[in-house]
């Protein structure tokens, strides 16, 4: 399959110097929304205790061991901001992302130990949840670095009950070993209770000597207050009974290796478990590359690095989708498919790493003589019409055929709207859309460019696809809302001003309210409250969405639950429409 | 050879970006048109000089209404 797949048709254009400096302002721009992203990213490093004095105690924390763990240059964090319940660490007391150990794509998890000690705090269940869903999409293994102190006693309402609260993890992680993906664990520390169940729903567990995992914690001096109160002198009892208390907690080693055997190992060596994790890590099952790659890994033509010159920041101005893509595939070459049906679409297959990709991403820009369905208005970009969405539902149900994982790429300000667009059965496409994409079970992901608005924010692969968009990443220009808060503000309050007016009264009141919803609806869509609420799993710098789509292809495709030969792919075949060279009829004479 | 460069839909013409005279290539950025509340650049069809230019800014244009000539 090489005749389509060795070289594929040119994507994208070089930029042009005037270009360049025309959108120095506007990198400008995207530079200061990063730095306020990263100023958040280094908070959330630093949060807890200092990292000097976790290594004095001759320990290392998280990000050490992550470090240490994993194969230089290949962690792609996620959730990093997420802090749905407004923890004052800023995060849920988690670090995790999409990683590489020993040459094996993995989702990789582990309790920040400088935060209260590995504490199950508020959001975290949350976090877990889509940490664990990840590992369902891609089927690639989940590693646990567990440190877990247990509930935050003093906030266990937000932490312990509940559909989703703490516990559901371990049924996702029963659900995961019934799907065959494995769970390691390295496990350090104390792990009482909640971090007992930690420690122990894991595939394989691998602890430091100093570990223990135990259904409750023995550190907790006496119980309930026999007096149903506590007053000075049942202060000074506490005082003086955990003065004395010098219990070893349950559940060590010497249980858990020597009686149990739960413990695979025991190391002696904090770096000794991680060494241990990557030789299992080297024995997960997966496909060398060459099995699925349909070429030799190639870096884009054009420099990543130049899409925040090419993606307006204002979000009114238009830009060339086409040329934001180009910079983030193989060779910038791509395989368009209908490039003539819908044409504020884009769908294509692209190559990444060498592996093949659905791509789809909306297009800005005008659009004459379209939609087909009225004279009354003309296309533009972002916007969704009638050709757009069958395009979006052929691709997709082609890509689910042929075993292509799909990457979105959203820029959206809606459906269009209207008794035209109805008539049209927009509605109906939508939800076909959504139908398309729940019975295709092939993994996705999705980059939030710029604006994830109304119902197209769902259709278009986004994170409501529970069961197949393993993560979103958010950029400097992301901004997510049901609609813009100008239109919000007018569709609130436009009769409330026709009422005021026909009443004789000020309007000056009702205009400071639609200017306090248009900025609520700011302040409410920009990139770190994306990250922090978890519209997105990660805001990135645009050249970084390479890396992401990097470990996206190789995780997907190190060992996907199924396979779609190359030669029996029809989405080429129905790109190339034409017969491939050679195969031409041939004349008679010929024959 | 004259060249047309046309409103594809009706607008307000944001900002002219070139003058009589200059040399463009194919895909220069030559007009935004404000429409459909979105700023829409109007690209170079072809490389060449811009001969005339038949609006201003803050205009209002109705569709295929010629914005300026190239030669």
């Amino acid at each position: 399959m090489k005749q389509y797949f060795a070289k594929m048709d040119d994507l994208g254009k070089p930029l042009k110097p005037a270009q360049i400096a025309r959108m120095k302002e506007n990198v400008a721009q995207i530079e200061e929304v990063l730095k306020g992203i990263e100023a958040e990213v280094d908070r959330v490093k630093k949060a807890g205790i200092p990292a000097e004095t976790v290594r004095k105690r001759g320990q290392m924390t998280v990000w050490d061991r992550i470090e240490y763990l994993v194969d230089a240059g290949t962690f792609c964090p996620l959730h990093t901001l997420y802090n749905p319940l407004d923890n004052e660490e800023g995060m849920t007391g988690v670090i995790d992302g999409l990683a590489r150990i020993n040459g094996k794509w993995c989702v990789l998890v582990g309790f920040d130990n400088k935060v209260m000690a590995g504490a199950w705090i508020a959001g975290q269940a949350d976090n877990n949840l889509r940490v664990t869903d990840m590992a369902k999409i891609l089927n690639l293994p989940l590693v646990w670095l567990v440190n877990c102190s247990g509930v935050k006693l003093t906030e266990q309402e937000k932490v312990y009950a509940n559909r989703r609260g703490n516990g559901t993890c371990f049924f996702r992680h029963a659900e995961l070993e019934q799907r065959g993906i494995p769970i390691l664990a390295g496990i350090y520390g104390t792990n009482p209770a909640g971090g007992g169940y930690q420690g122990i729903s894991p595939t394989i567990l691998l602890a430091h000597k100093d570990a223990n995992i135990a259904v409750g914690g023995g550190g907790i001096v006496s119980g309930m207050s026999p007096k149903g109160f506590f007053d000075e002198e049942g202060a000074e009892q506490i005082i003086e009974a955990t003065k004395h208390f010098k219990e070893v907690p349950p559940g060590s080693v010497g249980i858990h290796y020597n009686h149990t055997g739960f413990f695979r190992a025991v190391f002696e060596k904090e770096t000794e478990v991680l060494d241990a994790l990557k030789q299992y890590m080297a024995e997960m099952p997966a496909y060398n590359p060459r099995f699925f790659r349909v070429a030799e890994p190639a870096a884009p033509k054009y420099p990543p690095t130049e899409i925040s010159s090419i993606i307006s920041f204002n979000q009114k101005a238009g830009y060339d989708f086409d040329n934001i893509l180009a910079r983030l595939v193989d060779n910038s070459e791509n395989l368009e498919f209908r490039p003539d049906f819908g044409p504020e679409v884009y769908t294509g297959l692209v190559k990444v790493d060498g592996f093949l990709l659905g791509a789809i991403g909306n297009r800005m820009g005008m659009f004459a003589n379209y939609p087909e369905y009225t004279s009354k208005y003309t296309g533009i970009g972002g916007k969704l019409y009638r050709q757009g969405l069958i395009k979006m539902n052929e691709f997709v149900t082609q890509c689910g055929r042929d075993r292509v994982p799909i990457v979105w790429f959203q820029d959206t300000s809606g459906i269009d709207v209207g008794d035209i667009a109805e008539k049209a059965e927009l509605l109906g496409l939508g939800q076909s859309l959504i139908y398309s994409i729940e019975q295709t079970n092939v993994p996705m992901m999705l980059v939030v460019l710029r604006k994830g608005t109304a119902a197209a924010h769902y259709i278009m692969g986004g994170p409501t696809a529970n069961n197949h968009t393993a993560f979103t990443l958010g950029t400097a220009t992301t901004e997510i809302y049901v609609m813009h808060g100008e239109t919000a503000s007018t569709a609130s309050f436009s009769r409330r001003l026709v009422k005021e007016k026909e009443g004789g009264k000020s309007l000056g009141p009702i205009i400071d309210k639609m200017n306090e919803l248009a900025k609520e609806y700011y302040d409410k869509s920009r990139p770190f409250y994306c990250a922090k609420t978890g519209f997105v799993d990660e805001v990135v710098r645009y050249e970084a969405i390479r890396n992401y789509m990097v470990a996206f292809a190789n995780g997907v495709y190190q060992n996907p639950r199924s396979i779609c030969p190359q030669h029996h792919m029809m989405l080429p075949r129905l790109i190339r429409a034409q017969i491939v060279k050679g195969l031409e009829r041939p004349s008679k004479e010929a024959e | 050879m004259s060249i047309d460069v046309v409103a594809p839909m009706p607008g307000k013409i944001m900002d002219v970006l070139v003058k009589v005279g200059d040399k463009v290539s194919e895909d220069d950025e030559l007009v935004i048109l404000e429409a459909m509340k979105m700023e829409n650049p109007i690209y170079a069809p072809a490389d060449g000089v811009v001969k005339e230019i038949k609006v201003a800014k803050d205009a209002k244009v109705d569709s295929e209404q010629v914005l300026l000539v190239l030669e």
